[in-house]
């Protein structure tokens, strides 16, 4: 399937919890016609639709408490905004990277159902052990090798069900991030 | 906190020198403003949670009571009797909730030589007893809800047989409820004849887990119902009036949402033979100080005694505003001895013709999109409304913990007007005016009622919220409106680096002159508000 490029404009909001109540993840990336959001005061604003008749909502747009942002992921603000006395937590990230993410999830997702996986390291160290030979069958979540970084033992763990293909890396090498460790097919 | 001299409170002298408040919330708040107005200190108790609460604050002096389950703090009849000694006071207010409805606390207020302010413990006890009470009003020819007069025998197979022959006479469907009972528990509603067994018996063992008593009776089920009550008071001379009746039919697990006086819809006559029920029951029942008579009517216009509540109701501010009479006050001089005051006698004999129309709302800390689940947490953001008509009791302030351990009423708020039409257009313009965030509220029940055409046009029945009320899908709407809202912001980088909104970024509607003032803040608000007050943009 092609993706379309990032439009580097635009905002993607979803609702905490929205997915359960049927209110799937909004795309902006124009102001549509007709529709405004007139500020009233730092936090107060009314929503206006479909023109003079259309429809008006006051809300109150709350800032981001400290604790939601350093909580979420970098570039997503999580605020809570308050229409007809409900309380709706929403967050907000740059659509262009709401897409990437998107991408990448579905590549994992392709990547699980066919074809040999690269597993490289995604961190730098040294390989403390390898419990897997070429030929071993593994399930995902089996441990397959042990790298200490910065004195900490980090266990890395198989992607996916298959067979353990080559092993590239034996205990005392030294990985730099992005090296091939082993091949799973 | 007031200093100084005590001051004169009117002609009269204070009832009370000082008086405990044995609550919290919203309604000590209420009574303790009713002790300042009478020229009287008000003592507050509190928890743990409530260590500076508005009613502690509000309070000449205040005790603590322990930690903040109820258990171990607001409902220790020593510890509160206690407090009062300790405090010098001569009264105790129980409020609603909590100890108002034990007779054994008014019997301990007593026995500690303090006046309780409320009905004395033997009228607590013959009307908490809801057959007692039915058959009080049986004995003075007060038509009770049609059901059986004495507990259901449930100990052997033949006595199951002969409720069931009761049952059949009664008619389905009926509801099994709790003698003791109160709030639901122990209650089931039973169809058919072939589940009255069953019924009986979960229905007791709720009624024993709840209030330590499983008996049961039967009654039936009148639907459509309203549900209407009639505010009462008493004095020790054996004077009981009739201020008026509520409405108070928009309920959901049998707890109210909406009141309103006066019930839409009855006559004056209708009023008249009303007050007089309800006025035969509690005299019967040596009823002093203030309660409250409970009715059903049927669709057929007729009025069914349900039960008497011995207390202070939450509701009774609609009451107040219809007949600018303050309850509180009365309760404060009736609890002192004194006589039902010219003021009482006065409201009383207009009763069956009230001035205007009140409403009340009770807006709670819980979810009407998840059938009014408890929501409590902090409020970040709390603008309660104002102007003609509007009345808010409450105790909360912005910042402040909407504790999980007590009730979720947060905020009474109350509107009064010329007639109902005007009422409910006066209500709905408060309820704009609200605002509350932080945690989630029963806020948009009530604006959907404010704004339904079949409240407007007094359908009401105790069945209303399940038949009109669609939660999931009011939530659904206003989670649409508030992505859109939070993304046209993003969209124009609406917000400062702290995520406040700035009204003046190009995509945002509002059309300032520029500069016109220096501050930040100040040219924002007056270019909204520009853009406020000319709402559409070219």
């Amino acid at each position: 399937m092609t993706e379309p490029s990032p439009d580097p404009r635009g905002v993607r909001v979803s609702v905490v919890d929205g997915t359960a109540a049927g209110v799937p993840p909004l795309i902006l990336r124009d102001r549509p016609p007709d529709t405004e959001l007139i500020a009233v005061d730092d936090v107060r604003a009314v929503v206006a639709t479909g023109g003079p008749a259309g429809a008006r909502d006051q809300v109150l747009l709350l800032p981001p408490s400290a604790a939601s942002t350093s909580s979420s992921a970098i570039g997503t603000v999580r605020r809570e905004v308050v229409v007809g006395g409900w309380r709706v937590e929403v967050e907000i990230e740059p659509a262009a990277r709401a897409a990437l993410r998107e991408r990448a999830r579905r590549g994992r997702e392709e990547i699980t159902h066919s074809g040999p996986t690269d597993v490289r390291a995604i961190i730098p160290g040294v390989v403390v052990s390898v419990s897997v030979v070429a030929g071993d069958a593994v399930t995902a979540g089996q441990q397959l090798l042990v790298v200490e970084a910065m004195k900490m033992q980090n266990e890395l763990r198989a992607p996916r069900d298959g067979t353990i293909e080559r092993v590239a890396v034996g205990a005392g090498t030294t990985i730099e991030v992005g090296d091939l460790l082993l091949v799973i097919s | 906190m007031p200093a100084g001299a005590v001051p004169t409170a009117g002609p009269q002298a204070a009832p009370f020198r000082r008086v405990l408040v044995a609550n919290r919330g919203e309604i000590a708040v209420r009574i303790i403003r009713a002790c300042h107005e009478l020229g009287m200190e008000a003592v507050a108790v509190y928890s743990d949670a409530d260590a500076v609460a508005a009613h502690v604050r509000l309070a000449d002096r205040a005790v603590r009571l322990g930690p903040a389950a109820p258990a171990e703090s607001y409902l220790r009849i020593e510890a509160v009797v206690q407090a009062a000694l300790d405090s010098g006071a001569e009264a105790v207010h129980p409020g609603y909730g909590f100890l108002a409805e034990r007779a054994t606390f008014a019997r301990a207020v007593e026995a500690a030589g303090l006046a309780f302010v409320g009905p004395p413990a033997a009228a607590i006890d013959a009307l908490g007893d809801k057959l007692h009470a039915r058959r009080t009003a049986a004995n003075v020819g007060v038509e009770a809800v049609p059901g059986t007069l004495e507990p259901a025998p449930l100990e052997r197979a033949d006595q199951v047989a002969a409720i069931v022959a009761q049952a059949e006479t009664i008619g389905f469907p009926l509801l099994v409820k709790a003698v003791a009972g109160g709030g639901g528990r122990g209650m089931r509603r039973v169809a058919t004849v072939a589940e009255l067994p069953a019924a009986l018996a979960s229905g007791s063992r709720e009624a024993a887990s709840a209030f330590g008593d499983g008996s049961v009776y039967l009654e039936r089920e009148i639907s459509p119902a309203r549900h209407i009550e009639v505010q009462l008071l008493g004095d020790l001379d054996g004077r009981v009036v009739a201020l008026g009746e509520r409405d108070c039919s928009l309920q959901r697990r049998h707890q109210k949402l909406v009141e309103e006086a006066p019930a839409p819809g009855l006559t004056h006559d209708d009023r008249i033979r009303l007050h007089d029920l309800a006025v035969r029951v509690a005299a019967a029942a040596g009823l002093r100080n203030a309660a409250t008579a409970e009715f059903l009517r049927a669709p057929d216009g007729a009025f069914y005694f349900l039960e008497v509540n011995t207390r202070l109701q939450v509701e009774h501010g609609v009451t107040e505003l219809v007949t600018g009479f303050d309850i509180v006050r009365e309760q404060l001089l009736l609890a002192a001895g004194r006589p039902l005051s010219a003021a009482a006698l006065a409201a009383a004999a207009r009763a069956a013709d009230p001035a205007g129309h009140a409403i009340e709302i009770r807006i709670s800390a819980e979810d009407p999109a998840r059938d009014f689940a408890p929501a409590p947490g902090r409020v970040v953001r709390w603008a309660m409304p104002s102007g003609p008509g509007v009345r808010v009791d409450t105790a909360l302030e912005a910042g402040e913990r909407v504790p999980a351990e007590y009730d979720n009423l947060i905020a009474k708020l109350m509107v009064h007007a010329g007639d109902r039409d005007a009422a409910l257009d006066r209500l709905r313009r408060a309820l704009d005016e609200v605002e509350i965030a932080g945690i989630q509220t029963t806020l948009p029940f009530h604006r959907f009622v404010a704004r339904d055409a079949s409240f407007r046009a007094a359908a009401l029945s105790t069945g209303w919220v399940g038949e009109h009320w669609d939660g999931p899908a009011d939530r659904r709407r206003a989670m649409e409106r508030a992505q859109l809202a939070a993304g046209l912001a993003a969209l124009a980088g609406a917000t400062t680096a702290d995520g406040r909104l700035t009204a003046g970024r190009p995509s945002v509607a509002a059309r300032g002159r520029g500069s016109r003032d220096g501050s930040r803040d100040g040219r924002w608000r007056l270019a909204g508000l520009e853009a406020a007050q000319d709402r559409w943009p070219r």
